[in-house]
């Protein structure tokens, strides 16, 4: 088995693909702490978001309740090219949550349902920063529920299927820099919904190996009814600019395609991989279709994306201390959709590197307390903008990321 | 029991947590520290109107201080921090006056009114100026004019009167005389130095220097239609080149670093780039929605009025009079017809920079003035090269700003044009700059510093610069 599996990674390593993006990371505090290695991890319900084929794998006569909080803090500083100024993001957490829950309904069929808060982000720049007429604040949230079902197959074996309802938040700031007035600027907020499906398949081999795989497919957030407000224009150009008007976008959430093994060294020590292929190619560009209002026509606001397909590689291991006390730590490689010519600082995402840290300690038979922290570290990005590409807003200057995430959380079997 | 465990632990866990939060710093960077290789401790700049900081038509206090050599010193001071750099500046309130804007109709022509200048000393009027009767103010003395200011830009200052003795004196202040007000502030009273002796003298104790001038010889005849101001022809040219060279020599004295910028062409300027012909008509036809013409006089009075071309440049001043009806004598009868728009009413000479006759003539010149820079920038004074693609030892504003604006640009999602008002580049009076647009001069300087003087000299943010310089 640990030879076929092999023929995994050229499949992976033959792709010009670099996770990251605006994923939140692993949604469950134990598996914050495993790193996020979860395809194949069945200590946690919270692999149920990652691959539903380990649904089955709980099939038993208990119900299972995993929930708890995640807060992230992504944070960018950032040079610019030309005047050597420092502006640091404001501190903003993106607040997130889970809630998992399963229920055997039968010996082979069992039913789950996953709440969670996969992809987002909030950018929040100091408002008078060079960058402001690029933007002052952005922040994306979005919410998945996704009800589940989980089939047994045999004994080693089990397959799953997930239907995905997406709910998303946007907002956006930026400042109208032309005219003197610091406080002119044009907000835009709208929220929308989409579906998709997620897909699983675990099994075993023996009592020490297991793999699994997944396919979550991409969900387009399609938001209309949003709303775009400016503020402190003069009034000779009011007509360009009515105050309050109507628009439309659309956020194209990538597939992710998950493949993992989980190896028990010991009966103490487990080890996972993950390998997951994002698909991020599919965010081509942020278009902000603004309805025309009055004497000012309809126009849009396209920023070009032109995302790449990411790879992100996830090393996790859990060791039991005691029987109350488990310990967990991972490493994370993610790779960064943003190719080098769309650096913006919008959304600022580098490759990045991460080390995570937890633990769960089990307060009674059926009730474990859980907390876990992840840190992760980008690479230097460099945004270039061309003053003669008129139509394209930029600032000039490096990038520097820095993510800390931290979830607690409950998880209970009666 | 349980229960009681849980919740020191989990408190202690929260507060843990948020401490980490709160203390996440942004990840750190090295801000590059500004250098350079020359000493920029002494900077003066040596120029006309755009250098003084003219803007708006005018000079005031906050419009020198807007001033790209100031500008440029303020950026020099990371590199060089005691580099003073001293401006003649005028007291808040007084000045020359400048335009305000009223409002911008869809025409995109600007609505101003004159705001006076306050504090004259002293007015004299010139029935004879070009472009009509003009008045010369005398302004307060500089607060400086013991000891000469660093920025040397005089506005109206033209190459021509560098040797001109007593341009600075209150007794040539006469109808018609060779003065120019604005020098005589930065001079003691009653001192007859010539222009090119106050640069040899501040030149004597300067480390480096910017030098931008010229477009004053030119602009009176541009701005007259041609119709008076020095004439451009080749005897102008040699002048200029010239006398380019006498102010060069100057600063070059000591063999101080520098950069010699080349003059932008005439038609990057709104002044002409408004009303250039054919776009100017189309943008009358689709106001008016109709199909008329526009008629310029034949410029050498030969025949009849003609069609505009696109070669042609109606003068923005005088673009608001286009179309309206004005009384035309025709065969005996006077009719009122729509200035410009009918055949039998053309645009007058004055109103009008032609192709043939007067704006070639005034190119070549401007063109002749600016390969003459450069040839002294690379071959005689062997300044280090700005362009190092080109090997061009003179800085082309046009190249890197003058005309990438006439296309639009785009500043950290800002955008520019040389649009009046909405453009932000070009100020009220069509050719001068906004502080904005002085923002971008300064830092088409400072990235030649950069390059020619292996500096790294920061950039102005200009968009944190005003809109308007009064």
């Amino acid at each position: 088995m640990r030879q076929r599996l092999l023929f995994i990674l050229p499949l992976f390593s033959g792709l010009t693909a670099a996770a990251g993006g605006f994923d939140t990371g692993p949604q469950g505090a134990r598996v914050l702490g495993l790193g996020g290695a979860s395809t194949a991890y069945i200590n946690s319900i919270a692999g149920l978001s990652t691959n539903p084929g380990l649904l089955a794998q709980w099939g038993d006569s208990l119900t299972r309740i995993s929930l708890g909080g995640i807060g992230q803090i992504r944070r960018s500083s950032f040079i610019g090219q030309d005047t050597y100024q420092r502006t640091d993001q404001d501190l903003a957490i993106q607040p997130g949550g889970y809630f998992y829950a399963t229920r055997a309904l039968s010996k082979r069929v069992s039913f789950g349902l996953a709440l969670t808060t996969p992809y987002g982000y909030h950018t929040k720049w100091p408002n008078n920063w060079e960058g402001r007429s690029v933007i002052q604040e952005s922040q994306l949230s979005t919410y998945f529920a996704q009800p589940t079902v989980g089939f047994k197959l045999n004994d080693n074996f089990s397959a799953g299927v997930g239907f995905v309802y997406a709910f998303g938040k946007y907002s956006q700031r930026r400042a109208l820099g032309q005219y003197d007035d610091l406080s002119a600027q044009t907000q835009f907020s709208a929220t929308g919904s989409g579906m998709g499906l997620n897909v699983g398949l675990y099994g075993r081999t023996g009592d020490n190996l297991a793999f699994g795989i997944s396919y979550r497919s991409g969900v387009n957030l399609k938001m209309k009814n949003g709303t775009a407000t400016t503020t402190g224009v003069p009034a000779r150009d009011a007509a360009l600019y009515p105050a309050s008007t109507g628009f439309s976008t659309q956020f194209n959430l990538p597939s992710t395609l998950s493949v993992g093994i989980a190896d028990r060294i010991t009966p103490k020590l487990l080890l996972t991989f993950d390998f997951t292929l994002s698909g991020w190619s599919t965010l081509d560009s942020v278009k902000l279709n603004i309805d025309a209002s009055g004497a000012a026509p309809a126009r849009r606001i396209s920023t070009a994306r032109r995302y790449e397909d990411a790879l992100a590689f996830r090393v996790g291991a859990e060791y039991q201390v005691c029987p109350k006390l488990t310990v967990l730590g991972g490493l994370r490689y993610d790779e960064s959709p943003i190719r080098d010519e769309y650096v913006n600082p919008e959304f600022i995402d580098a490759n990045r590197l991460g080390a995570s840290a937890g633990l769960s300690y089990q307060l009674g038979s059926r009730l474990a307390l859980e907390a876990a922290y992840a840190f992760e570290y980008g690479q230097l990005r460099t945004g270039r903008a061309n003053q003669i590409m008129d139509q394209v807003a930029n600032v000039s200057g490096t990038y520097r990321t820095a993510t800390h995430t931290a979830s607690v959380g409950v998880a209970v079997a009666f | 029991m349980n229960i009681f465990y849980l919740t020191p632990l989990r408190r202690t866990g929260l507060v843990a947590v948020a401490a980490l939060m709160l203390n996440a710093c942004a990840p750190a960077q090295d801000t590059p520290t500004p250098t350079t290789s020359v000493n920029v401790s002494r900077y003066v700049a040596v120029g006309d109107s755009y250098t003084a900081g003219v803007s708006a038509g005018g000079l005031t206090r906050t419009s020198q201080e807007y001033s790209f050599p100031n500008l440029i010193a303020r950026q020099l001071q990371g590199a060089s921090a005691n580099a003073a750099f001293t401006q003649p500046l005028l007291e808040a309130g007084t000045g020359s006056g400048y335009f305000d804007l009223v409002d911008y109709p869809a025409s995109g022509i600007p609505r101003t009114r004159r705001i006076a200048g306050q504090a004259v000393r002293r007015t004299v009027i010139n029935p004879t100026a070009c472009g009509g009767p003009d008045t010369v103010r005398l302004l307060e003395r500089s607060k400086t004019a013991s000891a000469l200011p660093q920025n040397l830009g005089v506005p109206g200052l033209l190459l021509s009167q560098i040797e001109t003795a007593g341009l600075g004196n209150e007794t040539k202040a006469t109808p018609g005389g060779a003065f120019n007000p604005y020098f005589e502030r930065l001079l003691p009273a009653a001192d007859s130095r010539t222009y090119l002796q106050a640069v040899t003298d501040a030149a004597a104790t300067a480390t480096f220097f910017t030098y931008f001038q010229g477009l004053d010889d030119l602009l009176p005849y541009v701005r007259s239609g041609g119709e008076c101001g020095p004439f451009p022809n080749t005897s102008l040219t040699n002048l200029m080149k010239a006398n380019a060279r006498k102010v060069l020599d100057r600063l070059r004295a000591g063999g101080q670093p520098g950069i010699i910028a080349k003059l932008p062409a005439l038609n990057t300027l709104p002044l002409l780039r408004l009303g250039k012909g054919l776009q100017l008509q189309a943008r009358l036809q689709a106001l008016n929605n109709d199909k008329a013409l526009l008629y310029i006089e034949d410029p050498i009075n030969l025949g009849p009025a003609q069609p505009i071309t696109d070669d042609d440049y109606v003068l923005a001043t005088a673009i608001p009079r286009v179309g309206k009806l004005t009384p035309v004598l025709v065969g005996t009868t006077t009719l009122m017809l729509p200035y410009g728009r009918d055949a039998r009413n053309p645009l007058r000479d004055a109103d009008v920079l032609d192709n043939f006759q007067e704006l070639q003539r005034a190119k070549s010149v401007l063109d002749a003035y600016n390969n003459e820079l450069e040839n002294l920038a690379h071959n005689v004074y062997r300044l280090p090269e700005v362009d190092i693609t080109n090997h061009r030892s003179a800085l082309d504003l046009d190249g890197i700003l003058f005309n990438n604006v006439a296309d639009i640009i785009s500043v950290n999602g800002v955008v520019y044009s040389s649009e009046p008002v909405r453009g932000n580049f070009f100020s009220l009076d069509y050719y001068s700059l906004t502080p904005r647009g002085n923002g971008l001069v300064a830092n088409a300087f400072i990235s030649a510093i950069n390059k020619a003087y292996r500096a790294n000299i920061p950039a102005v943010d200009v968009n944190n610069l005003p809109t308007v310089a009064h």
